[in-house]
């Protein structure tokens, strides 16, 4: 992982500290076994007493405590690594989201995204806090015990030597059988362990058909397989760690037998050396096998990882913005040159579309769902990038201005406006940047037909409404919308056009309010209903993205046969 | 611990697996500590130039021992998983059992995806109650009472030493690990739950949130959240660490303490000085599984939420379906009077004061806007919930009394969105009809217009590779292998293109000519030929009758018809 290994550069200081506290560690660990063999052989063998093994007895008090707190460093220093690693992504990942633009924005992908950034980023905690602590420890611990060993007895050293490549190596066999195994379960277990939600999900229908109790069974029974996958799984896993534990007692039992000869038959070694080899020899497997542990959560998270790397990597496809102010005291004049927006490389096209929205003018936009319509509304309030061709704004290309200055022009009325967790208030003055008197909101309120509303709630203006706006009608929604734009009193009006018949007095209010707003701004519409595009200034009509017609609704009915089907044929009534 | 009772119930049912992973735990325990001390005994014996053949003994020992030990280890864990797995599964059954009886009104009150998603999360959680809080305390106090028997037998005061260090490491650090966590009043759950949501938000809002320029302060906010859980969750860590720091400290100390004391005694002529080897080994192996203990009681805290959530969600409505049973077959008669009904959190009542009648072999329409209040009487009518006010007969009888079961089973319906299983086509439709055989659902498919979806055809989750206009003519093809005479159908042809609209319908209306139809709808197409028609706007009926008529009053549904007839595209 090429971005990890960057990190773990910019974060030299504390991985300098994880390897000076590994070198203390395994100072430390010689160093208590060297004590506790001190300690034992002045006792045992030579028949001290208390005051014979004082200064041992003091020192390995304090080198225990060291070992402990290094112990400790390491660990401690390996969660702040993950925590900074983990903020590294999640900030990049907030950078990437930022920028990009609003058409990636749907719901799947939003989803999609939570779920990388929330769960993809915390499954890469262990590379850091577990795994790269790990490493270092099993590179350094051995390395140094490894040393101590063949200076005091080189035979356990080279039986060290002749054993230890059997661990890596054994690991790598089990890592190669296993892979494919756990692969294909792991394909079974995401589905058996999906099972449970799927049932709670759809509990409703299973009791109008009358199979819910039955379900109880299948949850059962899918819970059990999951089980038995995820053992078998498991079990070569365990299995592994049995083989590991036995190849490192072997060579323990080596190493011991050997001193166990020297000391008995050949008498040529003290009670000293043998009990420190022992001490120590069991210690090098541990790191050893350790290591092979922390290969296991590094790949996991390395996984997890990439999914990170792959979502901030993706190519970018935001805004471009300037430095210029924009200024104005009427609607700006607006010019589309060639206009065409391609999602990806080689995705869908909308445009090329020309256009001259002169201030106060009243465009529509018209065609089947799925022609582009509401693309060509987010490409000209500058909310996707143009790919191709030009928008200029007083003579000037839309980029070059600020986007605070733009956008401070420009209201956004969707048929779902988004409701945050706020109070309906705050809901409302979001519009106009959180910056208006009582006596505005009141005004808004009232002329999006929401004041009577007010008046019913318990808490009037300050009722809290949910996440995803939950308690409001779509009307209710639809009027939030218009106050919204009331209190910014913008020049530009984007309007995307309820597809369905809201509740007439909504329907009353809409047509109403835009007529208002109409008055001194420049209105583009994704126009659903037959009085919107008749009484449009121009009516762009869109077919796969492409611009079909162009012109008055009379010039358009009159020559483009598909704008003349969808405007009378939908309720078979003649409208011309 | 009333909160864990349910699922200590449950865990006991693995009486076998524990006691396979108890054992087994407490034999690589036991053959741990052997092993190390019997090698540290060993490596004295020896520089005493014994006898060959009493070293071979020992020698023997040791590699039982370490043979035993990874054996134990191994069968200990393929147990105490297997147990894990298995109560998971008792977790979630009973979770069901206690969940069904309350569905679907439960998913009126809470909103299930929020809801099923804790659930899912507490129950993922409680894994870890077996393997981390119930056996592993049991295992290491049999062991430590094991070793300090066996050390009883060379000196009582290292016995005591043992016992102390037990109840330091497994009782004091602990206790007081828990109290500073209990002091840190942010959870870090909560504020994985906040930063998920603020998220969500910040996504779902995105466009919104550009046109005011509020993208960069929520940005900033979500920042700052994830600051703070970050914060928060390093602390834990930490804390976490700093637990087992503790106890590493403490079970040296005490291996430590072991030494002094055996050397004292040695002096002392109390203790054979060929078993200080032996102790410090034995010391030094029973401390070491002691150090997760640290942070045991973290966990029992997790597990006793997670419970809590988890099993007092149920039994929170009070909804009880009532036991008298419809007589069978036949077209059902419903009648609405005087009913009102209320989301908890809505902000406006959803349905107030309605009364409509529904006789048997009627064809009724209710009509309004989104929002008005449609969908509820579907729900009240399927007696998937009670009215605040007003009563609900069907045959006449009470709904409160008659059983929900019957009917559900005189009723075909069709809610605003129709869940399909992870599975088949079949698998799907088999729901609806058990018996029904492949040329019967293909026959069915064929009928709604579905012919290119055979039985064996896949569908994902949540039929998510299906389009909207697919899964209405398969929820379609389900009801119409259910035999019943009663249809409830909730825009059931919505996301279909108007050709094959107006033949699904014309399908439906020959099947449906003597049966009971209400269906809701949000378009006014088609409904010339209904029996009576019923406008509701803001929970309210307002308009009732039959096309002619209420084109005639030229009241709301006349107006609400001129307005349709002006939607294009």
């Amino acid at each position: 992982m090429k971005e990890w290994n960057l990190l773990l550069k910019k974060e030299w200081k504390k991985v300098s500290v994880i390897v000076l506290a590994a070198l203390l560690l395994a100072v430390s660990i010689i160093g208590q076994g060297y004590l506790f063999v001190t300690i034992v052989d002045r006792v045992f063998v030579e028949g001290g007493g208390l005051s014979a093994v004082l200064v041992p007895l003091t020192l390995l008090l304090g080198v225990l405590w060291i070992r402990t707190g290094v112990s400790t460093a390491i660990a401690r220093t390996g969660v702040r690594l993950a925590s900074r690693a983990k903020r590294m992504m999640r900030e990049r990942l907030l950078h990437k989201i930022s920028g990009a633009s609003v058409g990636e924005s749907g719901q799947v992908e939003a989803g999609r995204r939570v779920s990388v950034f929330m769960d993809a980023v915390e499954e890469t905690d262990s590379y850091f806090s577990g795994y790269v602590p790990q490493v270092i420890q099993s590179l350094i611990v051995p390395l140094f015990l490894f040393v101590t060993i063949a200076v005091i007895h080189l035979n356990s050293a080279f039986i060290i030597l002749a054993t230890s490549p059997f661990i890596p190596l054994f690991y790598i066999i089990i890592g190669m059988k296993t892979k494919e195994k756990s692969e294909e379960k792991v394909e079974e277990m995401n589905e058996l362990s999906g099972k449970f939600l799927d049932i709670l999900q759809g509990l409703t229908t299973l009791k109008l058909f009358r199979k819910a109790k039955a379900q109880k069974e299948t949850i059962e029974t899918s819970s059990l397989r999951f089980r038995d996958a995820t053992m078998e799984v498991l079990k070569t896993a365990f299995v592994s760690s049995l083989m590991l534990e036995l190849i490192s007692m072997l060579s323990i039992g080596l190493i011991a037998l050997e001193i166990a000869l020297q000391l008995i038959i050949f008498e040529n070694m003290n009670f000293f050396t043998a009990f420190f080899i022992l001490i120590l020899a069991p210690e090098f497997y541990n790191y050893l096998k350790q290591l092979g542990f922390a290969f296991h959560t590094g790949r996991t998270s390395m996984g997890a990882a990439s999914k990170v790397f792959e979502e901030i990597n993706k190519p970018e496809d935001g805004m471009q913005w300037g430095e210029k102010e924009l200024s104005l005291s009427c609607p700006p004049h607006i010019v589309l040159r060639d206009a065409t927006h391609r999602y990806g490389e080689d995705g869908f096209y909308t445009g090329p579309v020309s256009v001259d929205l002169t201030p106060g003018k009243n465009l529509a936009i018209a065609g089947r769902t799925g022609s582009g319509k509401s693309t060509l509304l987010h490409l000209i309030s500058g909310l996707m990038p143009v790919k191709e061709g030009t928008i200029e704004v007083e003579e000037e290309d839309l980029h070059e201005y600020r986007e605070d200055e733009w956008m401070n022009h420009v209201s956004y009325i969707s048929q779902d406006p988004y409701i945050f967790s706020g109070t309906l208030k705050e809901n409302i003055i979001i519009g106009a940047g959180g910056r208006s008197s009582p006596e505005e909101v009141e005004t808004a309120l009232r002329k999006a037909g929401l004041y009577e509303l007010t008046q019913r709630l318990e808490d009037g203006m300050n009722t809290p409404l949910g996440e995803g706006g939950r308690g409001l009608s779509g009307g209710e929604k639809q009027r939030l919308a218009l106050a919204r734009a009331f209190l910014k009193d913008p020049y530009i009006v984007l309007l995307d056009e309820p597809t369905t018949g809201l509740d007439l007095e909504t329907e009353r209010i809409l047509s109403e309010s835009l007529t208002e707003l109409s008055q001194h701004a420049t209105m583009i519409t994704v126009a659903h209903r037959l009085h919107t595009i008749r009484e449009a200034d121009e009516i762009l009509f869109l077919e796969d993205g492409r611009v079909a017609g162009q012109g008055t609704h009379e010039e358009l009915f009159g020559t483009v046969d598909e704008y003349r089907r969808m405007t009378t044929a939908s309720q078979g009534v003649e409208v011309q | 611990m009333k909160e864990l009772r349910t699922v200590l119930a449950l865990v006991a049912r693995e009486k076998k697996d524990i006691w396979f992973s108890i054992v087994f735990g407490v034999l690589a325990g036991l053959t741990t500590v052997g092993l190390f001390g019997a090698s540290g005994y060993l490596i004295s014996k020896a520089a005493l130039a014994p006898p060959l053949y009493t070293l071979i003994i020992v020698i023997a020992m040791v590699k039982l021992f370490g043979f035993t030990r990874a054996l134990g280890r191994y069968v200990e864990r393929l147990f105490s998983h297997r147990a894990t797995f298995t109560i998971l599964s008792h977790i979630r059954t009973r979770f069901f059992e206690m969940l069904e009886p309350e569905v679907p009104h439960i998913f009126r009150k809470y909103r299930s995806g929020d809801l099923l998603a804790r659930v899912i999360g507490d129950v993922e959680s409680l894994q870890n109650f077996f393997l981390r809080v119930y056996y592993p305390p049991i295992v290491l106090v049999i062991v430590f009472l094991s070793t300090m028997i066996f050390t009883t037998f060379f000196s009582w005061m290292l016995a005591l030493l043992f016992f102390l260090g037990l109840v330091i490491v497994g009782v004091v650090i602990p206790f007081i690990a828990t109290l500073k966590q209990r002091k840190s009043q942010y959870s870090v759950r909560e504020g994985r739950g906040i930063l998920s949501t603020k998220l969500a938000e910040w996504l779902y809002g995105f466009r919104d949130l550009k046109i005011y320029q509020k993208q960069e302060e929520t940005e900033a906010d979500l920042r700052k959240s994830m600051e703070t859980y970050e914060a928060a969750h390093e602390r834990q860590q930490l804390q976490m660490a700093g637990g087992e720091g503790w106890n590493l400290l403490a079970s040296l100390t005490a291996t430590w303490a072991v030494v002094l004391v055996s050397v004292w005694q040695i002096g002392a002529g109390e203790l054979d000085g060929i078993f200080l080897a032996m102790f410090i080994m034995i010391s030094l192996m029973v401390f070491e599984d002691a150090g997760p203990m640290a942070n045991v009681p973290r966990h029992l805290e997790d597990n006793r939420n997670a419970a809590e959530r988890l099993f007092s969600l149920p039994g929170q409505t009070g909804r009880h379906s009532g036991d008298v049973s419809l007589e069978p077959f036949g077209p059902l008669s419903f009648s609405m009077e005087n009913v009102t009904y209320s989301f908890p959190e809505s902000l406006t009542p959803v349905l107030q004061d309605a009364t409509i009648s529904f006789p048997a072999g009627s064809k009724t329409a209710i009509v309004g806007a989104s929002g008005s209040g449609k969908s509820t009487i579907q729900q009240l009518l399927l007696s998937m919930d009670v009215p605040e006010a007003g009563r609900i007969k069907v045959q006449d009888k009470d709904m409160q009394r008659v059983s929900q079961e019957s009917v559900w089973k005189e009723v075909n319906t069709i809610l605003q969105e129709s869940h399909f299983f992870y599975g088949t086509v079949r698998d799907n439709l088999l729901l609806a009809d058990e018996d029904a055989d492949d040329r019967r659902m293909k026959e069915v498919l064929e009928r709604v217009k579905l012919p290119h979806l055979s039985p064996e055809h896949p569908v994902e989750e949540k039929g998510g590779n299906l389009s909207g206009g697919e899964k209405q003519r398969l929820a379609l093809a389900r009801i119409y292998l259910k035999p019943a005479r009663t249809w409830i159908l909730d825009e059931p042809f919505s996301s279909v293109d108007v050709l094959t609209e107006r033949e699904l319908m014309q399908d439906f209306w020959e099947t449906a000519v003597h049966d009971t139809v209400i269906l809701i709808s949000h378009n006014l197409k088609g409904l010339e030929q209904m029996d009576n028609i019923v406008v509701v706007e803001q929970g309210q009926v307002i308009e009732k009758g039959s096309y002619e008529e209420l084109m005639e009053w030229k009241g709301y549904f006349y107006r609400m018809k001129q307005l349709e007839n002006t939607l294009i595209g």
